[in-house]
């Protein structure tokens, strides 16, 4: 047995060189785009179709809209009712998954190939013809009122849900859940969902996105389910994203005998454009985007506040929230706020080591393989480049992108995009406990809020 | 149709005892580093539940020759990625990492297995006991409908077997652990002979054998494992109906059921896989057919616990449509249970496509094809599970599903677990 000195962590072996699979782009007649892209050996495809249908193309009287609209089209076609498009479906291999973002909507299903076009097939079917069968409509709506209703008594959707009411001004669709309130689904009709999926999905404003063992047959087989399609879309518009306030508010959301207060703290963000994205995603991760950044081995490591803490900038189309967010018992709830607002401060004034920015660019380019492990994985990508518009060639050069950002850098965006004196620190827990130590830590005003306000 | 893609592998076994699996596949530049210790919240002796789960944390709080917090800091700054589990029947640790840096999960793995009580302190103790006070708050009782697992297990597993208890714990006994117990489980549990070690993914197979040797060759075994507390056999059906109501602050009522069934690595086993699939997976399943698509209920779960000791148990459950009664939601859910025993080929047909499917998915990933053949290996010493599993699935007929419920799925073995919202 050969003897080394345990102490001294193992060199790497010669790195092996990873490149982002190739991209490749056809435009159907009608202007549907298809991206398609070769991954690894398993004999199965991932096939999404995506539309400019997310939940910032419903106005906000409509909150829910998208959702309901989506979630509609797999329950009947001309050909087929909601039950033999599941077990159609479901007998190849194929379980159909319906995603609503706020940028977009998607259709998706990973099958074995062999049974690919006739899962194709099925989804243009669900996509391009379907019935709006009116009890459907009312099962579903009712289902959404039931999701809601769950999403009040659950505190960690809560908080998440509330959060953006308090980052964003009322007139912005970020400031309400995405699911929508219990008052606008219920006041949703099924012409409203008829018209807004006449508005929305169309060849100009979608895409499919195939990924994996994709072969000619299946190429073939998309126009032939595809390049039929007439629809015309609309263009979208801009929607508002300004703050809901200038200064710093504390708001609790009282919860009576919550044994954890669910710490949402943030204010707006950056769109997926910003100039500023590579800087700031390298900031995110010192601040709270890993295990070790700092709000974690500060909350979780140091204090034992909290089972994890973290943040987040959600680079949407238009600016999304910057949100730090952690779970933390009743007793420290006010100890965790005044802990997070001094990380927030030390970057925002200090900024970050060179080792820091070193081990956050590493760690974001050194996982971009282990990321890419599914089909699944890189039709999320395929997705991103869609929805934002970005050249298919990004990723390849995304690792530079990062590598390029300096300490400097970090500092900057620091002082740029985090603002610390206008943080929305909203608190879902128990006002008994929590008020108190929350009004004695002097950080802004401190509101009271009850669950259905 | 094309060939079913096999997954490979080498096995040996070190002179400590250590099981390893090398699966090599060098399509990507990455490799998954895997250990399954074969000891789990079944272990617990009384007044200590929790405390697998409390172990595992501390695992990742340095050992002598990695200082705290630098275990999740050397991986992340290489862009691995890494996490440990804990369940019934073991504990597991996986990193995955650029392949390239396999010797460094070697090193850290190797490391806390020989080297871990050297840097154990009551203060990383008591700061990893409030973070996993706060996961118990956070899992559990925070959540609605938060320890369902806790009600099952005490419902459907007598107060002296091992599954009796929940993985988390009760708060008291967590506040219980001392650094001694620390040390005692360490010593008992931690051995190199109580464990499976598997790399997946890019890596030189000729020489994993003599690495795997290096780090962990010199770590002497332990003991033989002592055996389980209390007791561990079971009749094969609970013999009886068992309720429970629950008023609980939840906005809408829920139904679990549960069934006592062969335990995991029981040739009738596969047969509760493929009913649960048949039950409550897909927009095509039993329950979503009659209860979802009839709107009584917003959404329906079956899962068969693959646990091995005495029983297994397979649970259902679903939450009710705003204004439901949950008496009429229930007898819904097991009329609809029932209808098990008259199952048709079609219903058998689209859960085994979509097990077979799913395993396409899943094994993807070399981080679950890792997870996978510990597994196997610890389980049933039978790493190739992962690739024969599938065929014992196939061959479950229908006939299989209709006497596996009429034989299990009867009111004399089940649990059922209301909850109902409190009145206010």
């Amino acid at each position: 047995m050969s003897t080394f000195d345990r102490a001294v962590a193992p060199a790497p072996a010669p790195i092996r060189e990873f490149r982002f699979p190739r991209i490749n782009r056809r435009t159907l007649d009608n202007g549907m785009t298809v991206l398609h892209a070769a991954h690894g050996s398993a004999p199965i495809v991932t096939i999404l179709f995506i539309a400019d249908a997310g939940a910032v193309r419903e106005g906000n009287t409509r909150a829910g809209l998208a959702e309901l609209t989506a979630n509609l089209l797999e329950t009947g076609t001309a050909d087929r009712d909601a039950q033999q498009i599941a077990v159609e479906l479901e007998t190849l291999g194929a379980q159909l998954e319906t995603t609503v973002g706020w940028d977009a909507a998607s259709l998706s299903l990973t099958v074995p190939t062999e049974h690919a076009p006739t899962a194709l097939a099925v989804l243009a079917d669900i996509v391009l013809r379907p019935a709006f069968i009116t009890s459907e409509f009312e099962r579903l709506r009712q289902e959404q009122v039931g999701q809601i209703i769950r999403r009040r008594q659950d505190p960690r959707l809560l908080a998440s849900d509330v959060a953006g009411r308090f980052f964003y001004t009322p007139a912005s669709p970020y400031a309400r859940p995405l699911i929508g309130t219990e008052q606008t689904v219920r006041s949703l009709g099924q012409h409203d969902v008829e018209a807004f999926y006449h508005e929305r999905y169309g060849p100009r404003t979608a895409a499919l996105l195939l990924v994996g063992d994709v072969d000619d047959a299946l190429l073939d087989a998309v126009n032939v389910a595809f390049g039929a399609w007439t629809a015309a879309a609309k263009p979208g518009h801009d929607v508002e994203t300004g703050p809901a306030a200038d200064r710093r508010i504390v708001h609790i959301v009282d919860r009576p005998g919550s044994v954890q207060s669910e710490l949402r703290i943030g204010h707006v963000g950056l769109a997926r454009h910003s100039p500023d994205y590579f800087p700031v995603t390298v900031m995110n991760a010192i601040l709270g985007g890993l295990f070790t950044s700092r709000l974690n081995l500060n909350l979780r490591e140091k204090h034992g506040f909290t089972y994890g803490a973290r943040s987040a900038f959600a680079f949407r189309r238009y600016p999304g929230p910057f949100l730090i967010q952690a779970a933390v018992a009743n007793d420290v709830t006010a100890r965790a706020v005044e802990e997070t607002l001094r990380e927030v401060h030390a970057l925002r004034d200090h900024g970050a080591t060179e080792d820091e920015v070193t081990a956050a660019r590493d760690f974001i380019t050194g996982i971009q393989p282990l990321e890419l492990q599914t089909t699944e994985q890189l039709a999320a990508r395929l997705a991103e480049i869609v929805t934002f518009g970005l050249p298919d060639d990004y990723f390849d050069h995304f690792r530079r992108g990062i590598n390029d950002v300096t300490p400097d850098d970090v500092r900057r965006v620091a002082r740029q995009h985090i603002h610390p004196d206008r943080l929305a620190v909203v608190v879902v827990g128990c006002a008994t406990d929590v008020e108190k130590p929350l009004r004695d830590l002097d950080i802004g005003p401190v509101e009271i809020h009850r669950i259905n306000d | 149709m094309r060939e079913k893609p096999v997954i490979r592998f080498e096995r040996f076994v070190l002179d400590n005892g250590l099981r390893v699996i090398a699966a090599h596949d060098p399509a990507a530049p990455v490799v998954a580093v895997n250990l399954w210790y074969n000891v789990g919240s079944r272990n617990e002796r009384e007044g200590r539940t929790g405390f697998a789960h409390l172990f595992e944390h501390m695992m990742f709080q340095g050992s002598q020759h990695v200082p705290e917090n630098a275990h999740f800091a050397l991986i992340e700054k290489v862009g691995g990625s890494l996490n440990g589990s804990t369940w019934l029947d073991r504990t597991n640790y996986f990193e995955t990492l650029p392949s390239h840096h396999l010797e460094l999960g070697l090193w850290l793995e190797s490391d806390r297995l020989g080297w871990l009580l050297p840097a154990m302190t009551q203060e990383k103790l008591d700061n990893q006991r409030d973070v996993v006070k706060n996961e118990r708050r956070w899992r559990v009782d925070n959540q609605p409908y938060g320890d369902w697992d806790e009600q099952i297990q005490e419902m459907m597993y007598p107060p002296d077997h091992p599954y009796h208890h929940s993985v988390i714990g009760s708060m008291a006994d967590l506040d219980a652990a001392t650094l001694e117990d620390v040390e005692a489980f360490f010593r008992t549990y931690y051995t190199p002979n109580n464990a499976v070690l598997t790399v997946a993914g890019d890596f030189d197979p000729a020489a994993l054998p003599a690495l795997v040797d290096r780090y962990f060759g010199e770590i002497p075994p332990g003991p033989p494992i002592p055996p389980l507390p209390g007791r561990t056999q079971l009749d094969p059906l609970l013999g009886e109906e068992i309720r429970r109501v629950v008023e609980q602050d939840v906005a809408l009522p829920r139904v679990y059921t549960a069934y006592r069934i062969p335990p995991y690595g029981d040739s009738a086993f596969h047969a509760a896989a493929v009913a649960a699939h048949m039950l409550g997976e897909g927009k095509g399943s039993l329950l979503y057919r009659r209860l979802i698509r009839t709107g009584l209920a917003q959404d329906v779960v079956a899962y068969a616990f693959p646990i091995v000791v005495g029983a297994a148990i397979l649970v259902t459950w679903t939450t009710a449509m705003p204004g439901v009664d949950v008496n009429v939601l229930e007898t819904a859910l097991l009329d609809a249970i029932g209808e098990l025993r008259t199952a048709s080929d079609a219903d058998v047909t689209r859960a085994v496509r979509m097990l077979e499917a799913s395993r396409l998915r899943d094994l993807q990933r070399l981080d679950e094809r890792a997870d996978t053949l510990s597994m196997f290996t610890m389980l049933f010493d039978e790493p190739d599970r992962i690739n024969t599993e599938i065929e014992r699935i196939r061959a479950v007929t229908t006939k299989d599903i209709r006497s596996f419920a009429e034989r299990y799925f009867g009111e004399n073995n089940r649990g059922v677990l209301q909850y109902l919202p409190r009145p206010s």
